[in-house]
């Protein structure tokens, strides 16, 4: 390999240097439909699932198809994607928030060949490149973190274990059977990158073991009193071992104040947490943060701990697909996840699930943990 | 002949999703290959050694990744992160795998020649894997080396116009739902206030100087699709405060069912006749609205905006005129003391350009305050919950409003400030003891 | 606080905490030379510029240091 230059001069970064432009301006990229419509638009429709016809006030029309797509994705896979906008979209293409690509015609009629041509295309190992749904009352796609595939504090795998989920609910991707949307999300681990904590259904790695502490190499990879402050329970302090002989300077762990963050690991590498049993997974229910109906709500903890099971996951996906299902047969329409926990009771909730109530489910986590107790003789028997 | 074998990765190829592991196989044969004879700036088999290690990881149950402190590019604090493989023996290929987070445009809306522009520097210069997007909302390139990262840099700033996103202690790159580009919801243009807060504080973006992450996320209306309200530290939700408009030749076309309810959502599943009565005015949480004869009726004053009626017959209602935003501060993830949903701290705001407003009244103060008395790693959020609601208020110098809590305050222990009390806390004991006997 | 002045005041208190820790928060450049957040930043954002200073990075949390100070710098072959 020899290094290619792209002009820039180590000697002298300032030289030529261009920084604060930001991204490149939203309407530079727009469809020419979508700038001349702009704030005009009158009303949508879902002709099929994956499938929205927006209508304008000047009678334009937007043809859109939503497909569904792996977050971790090739350039390969990006110049496919161009490859059909060029063809179908006059070159213009966009994501959504949940990591869905979204194909637009100007025009009914490009609509049907775009669709056909999307369906017929597949990974080698046979699975969809571009399956298309994602809308209206059905399962919408998951947004995920990095898991292992690139996360230094992950519990979980993230694109591994949303493959898994997918494939089985792959069905309700592409219909609008529900009573309301089902929003999935994948937190691997508790730092919640991906912010789940206000889905319908989250996934999230959870590490059950504090770190370990590697005391020879500590003090010569770490800075003790930055792995100290790394802590957001105060549960670490200096400590001097012995090892070999020798006295070293090292940290010692408060085991019951651990929350299991990984915040230490990032600042210090000699403290690892990753571990085979420790770590599995969390599943919360019945959060959302639409304002529909009801206010915002955060999910709750309904399955304490599920084993990490690569490369299918086969339990944390049966758990969520079942959830799914008693959520679909028995919610009112309109009701989303949580509403329908709610109205029926919690208690009601892991009955009709058949899920596990386990001491770990009650909130003992500071002032918050009691605003979850009851304080009321309405409950279910 | 693949490097590695995957024997656990390769039972995710099946299965109708699409698979990731399809995708990095199809990139890693493209680089072994190297059909453009590309000098490849990074080992040709990166993606081979990648799928290696995580199908170690998938063996292990165990992450292989380390964190790297590297930040960025020069003069700029956020942007990059750091990764190196705790088996670069095992696997060179992503010994040093560096994130790169580009900032991605509003809407996410592209051009093909821009995607492809961006491809040609990131297979040259990088694995060629991406997250189309990350959590934030970035584009994140994703595995290269460190000297690669400026020459990444330069090209995108020279050849593409295109900065970096935001990582650490510093504003992060805001995000934005479709808004007027394409819905018929959207109460402001979500794009362009994005936009225009991004340029303006782009100082804020790249350097950091803040107690911790800073997020701005734009949702045109109540439907949060971009989850403004559970995920950004200031979320700015488009609202209007007048009548919602009505169609009552469409509220009947609902009725009569030659409409579907909902645009549709609902079709995989017969709900039976759409009943207005029983979907639409039970459902309402506020109870304001009627069916008078034939003519659907919105008491609008006591309407809670929830889009519920408009979602159910967006060809019936729409969103009213009297347009602005609604700005909600401190949404956060559960580390430490549990999640935050956000706050309301300004019901109304008018969302016009230059949003000079919006700035200078309400960004630029809780910045100054949460810069001066943010801990540490402390979130808007939780110094919201250490100092009250009370000193947001001062802070916005704005008058207290009932619109910002769900109810008044449960205990009687309001801390009195001298000022407010007449006479002042000094007294004279002399005077008090003429006529109360020790 | 002139800028020369600053600096000197931070590199000294910087170098003086070398034994035990090589990263700072923003908020404890701020607080040596006393000034208010966006005045230090100024100053703070000139000595990156100059090389007197260099930033780390958590991921989520951004730190400031001397360059080539540090144990993790030395270990991943950064300095």
């Amino acid at each position: 390999m020899a290094f290619i230059s792209s002009g820039y001069n180590p000697e002298k970064p300032m030289e030529n240097r261009i920084t604060d432009i930001g991204p490149r301006k939203y309407d530079e990229f727009y469809p020419p439909v979508i700038a001349a419509n702009k704030g005009k638009w009158l009303y949508h429709e879902i002709l099929q699932p994956g499938v929205l016809v927006h209508v304008a006030e000047s009678g334009d029309e937007v043809y859109t198809v939503r497909c569904g797509g792996a977050r971790i994705m090739s350039t390969t896979h990006i110049r496919e994607i161009c490859e059909i906008a060029d063809k179908h979209c006059g070159g213009h293409v966009r994501w959504t928030t949940r990591n869905n690509i979204e194909f637009m015609v100007d025009n009914k009629s490009k609509l049907q060949p775009l669709l056909d041509d999307l369906a017929g295309r597949k990974f080698a190992g046979g699975s969809f490149k571009f399956p298309v749904g994602g809308t209206g009352a059905g399962v919408s796609n998951i947004v995920h973190t990095q898991g292992w595939i690139h996360c230094h504090t992950p519990a979980t795998d993230a694109s591994g274990p949303v493959k898994a989920v997918m494939d089985e609910v792959f069905a309700d991707f592409q219909n609008h059977r529900m009573p309301a949307p089902v929003r999935v999300s994948l937190a691997c681990c508790l730092n919640m990158c991906g912010a789940v904590h206000c889905s319908d259904i989250a996934i999230l790695g959870y590490h059950r073991k504090p770190p370990m502490l590697d005391h020879e190499y500590l003090d010569k990879m770490c800075e003790i009193p930055l792995a100290i402050a790394a802590c957001p329970t105060a549960a670490i302090k200096p400590a001097k071992v012995e090892i070999n002989g020798q006295k070293l300077n090292s940290v010692a762990v408060n085991a019951d104040r651990c929350m299991f963050c990984g915040n230490c690991y990032t600042m210090c590498p000699s403290m690892p947490l990753a571990d085979t049993e420790g770590d599995g997974i969390v599943i919360m229910a019945g959060g959302k943060v639409s304002n529909r109906i009801s206010a915002p709500k955060f999910s709750k903890v309904v399955v304490a701990f599920i084993p990490n099971e690569a490369p299918r996951w086969p339990k944390t996906s049966q758990v969520i697909k079942n959830m799914i299902e008693v959520y679909a047969n028995d919610a009112r329409k309109y009701e989303r996840l949580g509403e329908w926990a709610e109205r029926i009771g919690w208690e009601r909730f892991f009955e009709k699930c058949e899920l596990d109530f386990t001491h770990h489910l009650i909130d003992d986590f500071r002032d918050p943990a009691y605003y979850t107790w009851r304080q009321t003789t309405q409950f279910k028997f | 002949m693949a490097k590695h074998q995957t024997p656990l990765l390769d039972q995710l190829e099946s299965g109708p999703w699409p698979s990731f592991v399809s995708d990095l196989k199809q990139q890693a044969e493209k680089r072994a290959k190297n059909a453009e004879g590309l000098d490849f700036q990074v080992p040709v088999d990166v993606v081979d050694d990648l799928m290696g290690l995580l199908e170690l990881s998938f063996k292990q149950g165990r992450t292989h990744w380390k964190h790297g402190g590297i930040v960025g590019v020069f003069g700029y604090g956020g942007g990059v992160i750091g990764r190196y493989c705790d088996q670069p023996q095992m696997f060179p290929g992503v010994a040093h795998f560096h994130t790169m987070r580009v900032a991605q445009p509003g809407g996410k809306f592209y051009t093909t020649e821009f995607l492809r522009q961006l491809c040609d520097i990131w297979d040259l210069r990088g694995s060629g894997i991406t997250n189309m997007h990350g959590s934030t909302g970035d584009i994140v390139l994703l595995g290269t080396t460190t000297p690669q990262l400026e020459e990444i840099f330069f090209e995108l700033t020279h050849n593409m116009n295109q900065d970096l996103g935001g990582s650490g202690s510093n504003l992060r790159t805001p995000s934005d739902c479709i808004g007027q580009a394409r819905c018929e919801y959207a109460c402001y243009d979500t794009q362009d206030l994005c936009y225009d807060l991004t340029q303006e504080y782009q100082d804020e973006l790249h350097r950091p100087a803040f107690p911790y992450k800073f997020k701005f996320k734009f949702d045109g209306c109540p439907n949060c699709c971009v989850a403004s309200i559970a995920r950004s530290d200031m979320s700015f939700i488009g609202t209007w405060k007048d009548d919602i408009k009505i169609d009552q030749k469409a509220v009947q076309a609902y009725i009569g069912g030659e409409l579907a309810p909902n645009a549709g959502a609902h079709s995989g599943k017969n709900w039976g006749k759409f009943d207005i009565q029983k979907e639409v005015i039970e459902r309402c949480p506020t109870e304001c609205m009627v069916m008078d004869g034939k003519t659907l009726k919105i008491n609008n004053r006591e309407c809670t905006r929830c889009m519920h009626c408009i979602n159910v017959m967006p060809r019936a209602l729409r969103i009213g005129d009297e347009r602005g935003l609604s700005i909600f501060a401190g949404a956060k993830a559960p580390i430490l003391d549990g999640a935050q949903m956000g706050t309301l701290i300004v019901p109304f705001i008018e969302a016009e350009a230059p949003y000079t407003k919006i700035k200078e009244t309400v960004i630029e103060p809780i910045w100054d305050w949460w810069m001066e008395e943010g801990k540490n790693r402390e979130r808007l959020g939780e110094l919201m919950k250490r100092q009250g609601l009370q000193k947001v208020i001062e802070v916005l110098g704005v008058d207290p409003d009932p619109r910002m809590v769900q109810e008044p305050r449960h205990n009687p222990y309001i801390f009195w400030k001298e000022e407010e009390v007449e006479g002042g806390f000094q007294r004279d004991i002399n005077e008090f003891r003429k006529h109360h006997l020790r | 606080m002139e800028y020369e002045e600053a600096k000197a005041k931070i590199i000294e208190e910087l170098t003086k905490k070398l034994k035990s820790k090589s990263k700072f928060y923003f908020n404890d450049l701020a607080n040596i030379i006393g000034a208010k957040p966006r005045d230090a930043k100024k100053i703070v954002n000139k000595m990156v510029e100059e090389g007197a200073l260099e930033y780390w990075s958590s991921g989520s949390t951004s730190m400031y240091g001397m360059p080539g100070t540090g144990k993790q710098a030395h270990s991943e072959g950064e300095d």
